[in-house]
């Protein structure tokens, strides 16, 4: 019933998911994720199909990009999260829509990008949606394991602090300024090399990619799977990739369903899925 | 920031006013804590205490005057560039990390201490599990003081009212500051926990070299506590000096027992 192709997608799913996780873990509401992963598969997208198009990419290219990506989503995200960060809740959430919507509208009307129908042909590094697997599902378990690692040190610690009482956290002396920063911007890097890998995948790209919608569903990736831990956005970001897919037999339907999943979710699961008792739970069992 | 210019008094308010809109909250409270001293704060409900708090921890800016740590201005710092410059403070509502651990509560504010390399955390390196070692002994050499070592585990929203606001204490300690300020550390204690609060701070102040400012509204307690205390009320400073000269003080008298409040 999953195919490869779908997997590749679930994989791409939770790499967003964990981009709007990690800001959300420092107690910030930012939606600006899909801004930046336009802005990842848009750079891929044009850097790829320079000159004469080949059909094939080396992996090393890719890996270029994403490095490049990376680098430029990250300057961006300081840029932008400096005067952004100051805001609090819903008022955050509201201006990095507004970035999303000012980063699609410059996609669309920029001369190089290919308007509305977008660029086509980006060269394929592998041949086999296997291979598209096997790389983001690398991507996936490198990003998982750098949360872990967060979620150890310092810096987590002081994210989950701020996500408590960001004033007392200023009052403990946490730099609180700096390090929702760090979150935003390793959001932001993430969600750019997700779009790259994407780009590649999808073969064409347009500013559609990174609308609103996006926003909408990556978020609720984080609210279905639990915003305790970094495993919780990437089930929800599984799971909600592939619902639609799976539910594709029953039709129309299946957006309704999608929707009741989206709203009831949280009416059962408030917590989300992965909630810190199940965590304990599991970590009882290890050996 | 170490060495103080030498004469200055650690802290000193001159001419401090905050107004909330139409509220005059504080008006041109003026005194000096000298280092060491353990210093009380005391008024009617409302007259201004914990926003005096506000402004020692740099939560409120004043709306004039100016406040002097070790002679030099405080003005316009973030409130965590007043606990890096060693102030730091319990809040009366407080606000622990629920969410977070009672260990973590405390590790999260032993900035002081050294961290280590972003890579040893990255990888886990015997470097780094060494270090958080010796946090986590310090913190719970901390929570030892305080007689919370053996809830180190819970989380700190599930605690007890008064071990909660012992944890207050503890994770400000933690900040390792030469200045606490306690608002009200003995609220919703009974008054054999207030006597034993009281003989605590005591000793911390010793161990920790500490100035300390307290607000509390049980008098008796912070005049054997105190060698000076201030009273304000309806945001005036109106008596400053030693708990003798506060007990015979009219005004004091006056605000506590006359009036029709
Ligand atoms: N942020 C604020 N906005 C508006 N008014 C405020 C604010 N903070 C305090 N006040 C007002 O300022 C006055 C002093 O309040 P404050 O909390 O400093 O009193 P307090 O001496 O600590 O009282 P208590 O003993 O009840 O804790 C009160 O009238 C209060 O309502
Ligand atoms: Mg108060």
């Amino acid at each position: 019933m999953i195919d490869n192709g779908l997997l590749v997608q679930m994989i791409l799913g939770a790499l967003l998911g964990l981009s709007v996780y990690l800001p959300m873990a420092a107690g910030q509401l930012s939606l600006a994720t899909p801004a930046f992963y336009a802005v990842g598969g848009t750079l891929a997208a044009l850097l790829s199909t320079q000159g004469d198009t080949p059909s094939a990419i080396s992996l090393g290219a890719v890996l270029g990009e994403m490095l490049l990506a990376a680098g430029l989503t990250a300057a961006l995200a300081l840029l932008v999260g400096l005067p952004v960060l100051r805001l609090r809740g819903i008022y955050l959430a509201i201006s990095t829509i507004a970035l999303v919507e000012i980063v699609r509208v410059a996609i669309l009307n920029l001369p190089f990008t290919g308007g509305a129908t977008g660029i086509f042909g980006i060269p394929q590094p592998f041949q086999q949606p296997l291979g598209y697997v096997l790389f983001s599902g690398s991507l996936l378990a490198l990003a998982g394991w750098l949360c872990q690692r967060l979620e150890a040190s310092r810096l987590g610690r002081s994210m989950a602090a701020i996500r408590d009482d960001e004033l007392a956290s200023r009052c403990m002396g946490i730099h609180t300024t700096r390090v929702k920063l760090t979150a935003f911007v390793a959001s932001a890097m993430l969600a750019g090399v997700t779009g790259v890998v994407a780009a590649h995948y999808l073969n064409t790209w347009n500013a559609r990619q990174g609308s609103f919608d996006v926003a909408i569903t990556t978020l609720a990736f984080v609210i279905l799977g639990g915003s305790r831990s970094w495993l919780g956005p990437v089930i929800g970001g599984l799971l909600l990739t592939a619902l639609p897919e799976l539910l594709r037999p029953v039709g129309d339907l299946r957006l309704v369903l999608f929707g009741l999943v989206i709203l009831l979710g949280p009416v059962f699961f408030p917590q989300g899925l992965i909630t810190p008792a199940l965590l304990e739970r599991l970590g009882r069992w290890k050996p | 920031m170490n060495n103080p210019s030498s004469g200055a008094p650690l802290l000193e308010l001159r001419q401090i006013s905050r107004r909330f809109g139409g509220l005059q909250a504080l008006s041109e409270v003026s005194f000096q804590v000298e280092a060491g001293e353990i210093f009380g704060l005391i008024g009617p409900n409302g007259a201004g205490k914990t926003t005096l708090f506000n402004l020692l921890s740099g939560v409120t800016p004043a709306s004039s005057g100016s406040i002097h740590w070790r002679g030099q201005s405080l003005q316009g710092l973030s409130p965590d560039r007043h606990n890096r410059l060693g102030i730091a403070r319990t809040f009366q509502n407080l606000r622990l990390f629920n969410g977070l651990s009672v260990l973590e509560n405390v590790l999260l504010a032993l900035h002081r201490q050294p961290q280590g390399h972003g890579l040893d955390a990255l990888f886990n390196s015997p470097r780094f599990r060494r270090r958080q070692h010796e946090l986590q002994q310090r913190a719970l050499h901390l929570l030892d003081e305080l007689g919370l070592a053996d809830q180190a585990d819970r989380q700190a929203g599930g605690l007890a009212y008064g071990d909660r606001r012992r944890l207050e204490i503890a994770r400000a300690l933690a900040t390792a500051p030469a200045l606490l300020l306690l608002d009200e550390p003995a609220a919703g204690m009974n008054p054999r926990e207030k006597e034993q609060l009281c003989e605590l701070l005591a000793q911390l102040r010793q161990r920790h070299q500490l100035t300390l400012v307290v607000i509390e509204h049980h008098v008796p307690l912070l005049m054997q506590l105190c060698q000076r205390l201030a009273v304000l009320d309806f945001g005036r400073l109106i008596a400053l000096g030693t708990p003798e000269q506060i007990q015979a003080d009219p005004r004091v008298i006056e605000a506590y027992l006359g009036g029709s409040r």
